[in-house]
């Protein structure tokens, strides 16, 4: 089933076990051109490996990842951002992203020299540190990272991924190790990049408050499944999954909501608890508060993931479809 | 009100490096009272760390420090030795950022957490120390096996757990906390805040906490004080600076980190261009000035100084 033509990516029951460990177990998502996706979720829930596997850089158990502009009967290629152009990568911290004996010229050229692009190649430059907001960007072109500040460096990473002029971004914490005041000036450019090309971005965040800012759909991840998925408004403002739930109560800023702090961490992907995998940790069954027939569902049936091409669902029992 | 627990006036600190000095605090003054809680927020290089540091003489030799230090009593800058051993992990303990490096990765995290009771004769013998060990580890939520694992067998969040129950060890009156959450993520950073709050609460600890995200200092202290370029520029009750700030610099701070719901930060990112400025080339004048969205010409002749802006509250900036 295709969830349309339209879509960019489109990851289906996607499945990837390292042993008994099932980092990704049957997770769906979908990412449209022109949109920007937060997947969130805890450490260990297996957004990163997720994203890994869209990037070719991690080979699925099972499921299907297709990608716009990909073959999808051809087997993938092993370094999709090599090989598609059209995926492309940013990664957390630009100071370790960047060789610091590179000029910026040099850094964001470096894709189009791999993959043998040369023609135009200081215009295609120069149109990509533009694009990232470095402007006039030949004054750039000769500078090494450590010249420049953070918040510049952060650009220099995204305009080596928009020389490729990619059409989906894949971003990996893009602003977890950037100060307080650089982080909003990334974000607008991630949106601004968005909006005015029609580029498409998946976010993997542990931070909330990034998907209010930019996102306008929110994928929350738990265990290797997407658990909820909807717009951002109606993830953030009225959340079903009680995992989804729990998680903006701890925000800082969301005060007036009663705290929900779980307890313990994420478990081992290799121990999946038996029927829905929340509900060890889930404060709504603790609560006794669930019809008694629904809560003897939870520890025995699996709710499923949220299905393939979803909108707007939510993988719990307490949940009306 | 008594003696305050922890008193700073007009400290300085300066590097001396092989490019310069390297002014880092230039003149911080506070009070902190016994079981206050103050947040300290500002961005890399702003002097918040050093600071923290300087409170318990724990900079690199040759660093230069003047002004005045006293914590629980003890004019801290001009201890003995002794005096100065003493001090640190009882008078005053430091939660170290980075709770993989702060941990010797060849040492049991038991071993690690009895060492300062063993040095500080707190615990009487090796047993003792053993049992006050499987205490502290169960009150900062980890089960007394633990004692016998070492760092890297540890979650990011159990390691933090850790950190905290050695710096509770010889039960300090002053607990700073220097980024103790920032590696974590939510779940994790709301676990490990609302233990530090309990803590605060059964033990009247008086807390120092450090880090650049304002949201979480609101929420675990009572006041804020906002560093940059080595000075505070703003200091208040926590709520109250967060929700009105006065001084520009903790307004673009505040608004970075939106509040969900609000109309105002949905789709619109807010931040604040370029960088803090580098210590030892200062503008001059104010600071923050070439960053300032509300700079003018008054802003370009001398420093502001802290002055009053409200009940409880003061800021450096020419507009207030």
């Amino acid at each position: 089933m295709r969830a349309g033509v339209t879509n960019l990516v489109e990851v289906e029951d996607l499945h990837v076990h390292f042993g008994a460990a099932r980092a990704v177990d049957g997770a769906s998502l979908h990412v449209s051109p022109g949109e920007v996706l937060a997947l969130v979720g805890e450490s260990g829930s297996g957004k990163t490996t997720l994203i890994r596997a869209i990037q070719g850089l991690q080979k699925p158990t099972s499921g299907q990842i297709r990608v716009e502009g990909e073959d999808g009967d051809a087997p993938r290629p092993k370094i999709q951002t090599i090989f598609n152009p059209s995926v492309q990568m940013v990664f957390q911290d630009p100071t370790g992203a960047l060789n610091p004996r590179q000029t910026i010229y040099e850094i964001v050229a470096e894709g189009l020299r791999i993959r043998h692009e040369a023609g135009e190649e200081v215009e295609r430059v120069a149109r990509a540190l533009s694009r990232a907001g470095l402007r006039p960007p030949e004054r750039f072109f000769p500078l090494y990272p450590h010249e420049v500040s953070g918040g510049q460096r952060q650009r220099v990473v995204i305009a080596g991924a928009m020389v490729m002029e990619p059409r989906l971004l894949l971003a990996d914490e893009p602003v977890a190790s950037l100060d307080a005041s650089i982080r909003g000036e990334i974000l607008a450019l991630m949106r601004r990049l968005v909006d005015e090309t029609g580029l498409a971005i998946l976010v993997v965040t542990h931070d909330l408050g990034l998907a209010w800012n930019i996102a306008d759909r929110v994928a929350v991840m738990y265990l290797g499944r997407i658990v909820e998925t909807g717009p951002t408004e109606q993830m953030l403002e009225s959340p079903r999954h009680p995992y989804t739930r729990a998680l903006l109560s701890v925000v800082p800023e969301t005060r007036e909501m009663e705290q929900q702090i779980l307890t313990g961490e994420i478990p081992d992907p290799a121990r999946i608890p038996s029927g829905c995998r929340f509900h060890p940790r889930c404060p709504l069954l603790q609560s006794g508060a669930l019809p008694p027939e629904i809560a003897a569902r939870c520890p025995t049936d699996d709710p499923g993931p949220t299905p393939v091409g979803a909108l707007s669902a939510a993988a719990c029992w307490a949940v009306p479809a | 009100m008594s003696e305050p627990m922890l008193s700073v006036r007009d400290l300085e600190v300066t590097y001396h490096g092989h490019g310069g000095d390297v002014p880092a605090v230039r003149g911080v003054s506070f009070d902190l009272e016994k079981g206050d809680s103050l947040g300290l927020a500002g961005e890399s290089g702003c002097g918040k760390s050093t600071l923290a540091n300087a409170l318990l003489r724990l900079l690199p030799a040759g660093t230069e420090v003047t002004g005045q230090i006293t914590l629980d009593g003890k004019d801290v800058l001009n201890l003995t030795p002794g005096g100065l051993r003493a001090a640190r992990w009882t008078s005053g303990a430091i939660i170290f950022q980075g709770a993989l490096h702060a941990l010797n990765p060849v040492q049991t995290v038991g071993e690690q957490i009895a060492e300062p009771m063993l040095v500080h004769h707190t615990a009487a013998s090796d047993s003792a120390a053993g049992e006050r060990v499987v205490e502290l580890l169960r009150r900062v939520g980890l089960p007394a096996a633990r004692a016998d694992s070492y760092p890297h067998q540890l979650s990011g969040g159990q390691r933090q757990r850790v950190l905290i129950a050695m710096a509770l060890a010889c039960d300090p009156l002053l607990l700073i906390a220097d980024e103790p959450t920032t590696a974590l993520d939510l779940m994790v950073q709301a676990q490990v805040l609302a233990l530090l709050g309990d803590l605060k609460q059964e033990r009247e600890l008086t807390l120092m906490f450090i880090t650049h995200d304002l949201s979480v200092l609101t929420y675990a202290c009572r006041r804020l004080a906002v560093m940059y370029a080595g000075r505070i520029v703003e200091e208040g009750p926590a709520r109250d600076v967060f929700e009105n700030a006065a001084h520009p610099y903790t307004r673009a701070l505040a608004a970075a980190f939106p509040t969900i719901g609000d109309e105002t930060s949905r789709m619109a990112p807010s931040g604040l261009g370029g960088d803090p400025p580098t210590p030892g080339r200062l503008p001059q004048g104010c600071p923050f000035h070439p960053r300032c969205p509300l700079a003018h010409d008054a802003c370009l002749p001398v420093e502001p100084a802290l002055r009053s802006s409200g009940a409880e509250r003061s800021a450096a900036c020419v507009l207030v």
